[in-house]
């Protein structure tokens, strides 16, 4: 590890578990966000090594309560995920905790604090990234098959594409009924379709 | 099993949801082996199984991955920045045949062709999920 990436890491890191333990400094969720997801872990994640192990809460989100959310595990429990200043969060972009909403879908790495409750570093929410087939093609959707299962996938302005492991374009115009599709996305609870971030074909 | 350090393979990993879950991951089932779980550090590996290999063919790619079954135990290190995860092979995947010459870079190396997929659990543990890839080094 770089001596670039020591610093980063266990800065934020640092901060982080300050931030969850003192109180003081956690502030309510409306006002939480302006940490960039995408430039904090691009190149690695911001684990202290003076921390064995980091925790990761799965579920959906049940209630919101200042800057804590209570999540509901699909496999079963229920986990409580505190909110700080250094909590980046990803609802198909980076984002600020201001637009999680109660019924969402969420992937939260953190660390555990000795009240049970998880400190996030970092929360994906609604996140997808799926192995799907193209069945077909509209001006604003996509349908997609995933499994045995349909799903409709939203074009939105910023959607971009991948062809065969080339990189990202606006260009949609070469997706192919048929082909194999990658999809890393944002579920939509309230009709179950997925907001399309990119969508990588191979060959 | 303990996560050894014997090199293995190295190349690209993605991620996927298995297991009792949201969304449209909720009909994702529990993967070749039954047991896959997104919340758990698990992973789905091209050759787990002679059946799995017809799905995936990593040769087309010149990737001739040796079969490694259900409950098979991996370290899987980031590329760039060290950090690592212990996963358990629980699923077959991914298709690699789909993805032949596609690569995941940092700090400008790139490793190229999808060989493991990884759930959500694990490869959060070692990267960001919107990246949605990562250039990996696989041991045993």
């Amino acid at each position: 590890m770089s001596t670039r990436q020591d610093r980063s890491g266990l800065g934020r890191r640092r901060f982080l578990t300050t931030a969850a333990l003192s109180g003081a400094t956690i502030v309510g969720a409306s006002a939480l966000g302006g940490l960039d997801a995408d430039a904090a872990f691009a190149a690695e994640p911001s684990l202290d090594p003076a921390i064995a192990k980091s925790s990761f809460v799965e579920g959906r989100i049940t209630g919101i309560t200042g800057s804590i959310l209570e999540v509901a595990g699909s496999q079963g429990g229920h986990s409580r995920v505190q909110m700080t200043n250094a909590t980046s969060v990803w609802k198909g972009r980076a984002t600020t905790a201001a637009v999680i909403e109660i019924g969402d879908g969420l992937y939260a790495r953190g660390v555990d604090m000795p009240d049970g409750v998880v400190a996030a570093d970092a929360v994906w929410v609604n996140i997808v990234n799926l192995d799907t087939q193209i069945r077909g093609i509209a001006k604003n959707r996509i349908h997609l098959a995933h499994g045995q299962h349909e799903l409709v996938g939203n074009v939105l302005a910023d959607t971009s594409a991948s062809y065969a492991g080339r990189g990202l374009t606006s260009d949609l115009s070469r997706l192919r009924i048929g082909q194999h599709a990658q999809v890393l996305g944002a579920w939509r609870p309230s009709d179950d379709s997925v907001d399309v971030v990119r969508i990588s074909v191979g060959h | 099993m303990a996560c050894g350090s014997t090199s293995l393979w190295a190349g690209e990993t993605s991620w996927f949801c298995c297991g009792n879950a949201w969304g449209p991951c909720g009909s994702a089932g529990g993967g070749a082996c039954g047991n896959c779980q997104s919340s758990a550090n698990h992973g789905a590996w091209p050759n787990a199984s002679q059946a799995c290999w017809n799905i995936t063919r990593p040769d087309l790619c010149g990737e001739n991955i040796p079969r490694r079954g259900c409950g098979a135990v991996m370290n899987v290190k980031h590329a760039c920045s060290g950090a690592t995860v212990c996963i358990t092979i629980t699923d077959c995947g991914p298709r690699t045949k789909e993805w032949c010459g596609e690569q995941a870079c940092c700090n400008g190396a790139c490793r190229v062709n999808r060989v493991l997929d990884l759930t959500p659990a694990a490869f959060s543990a070692i990267g960001n999920l919107s990246s949605g890839k990562l250039p990996v080094y696989i041991y045993e």
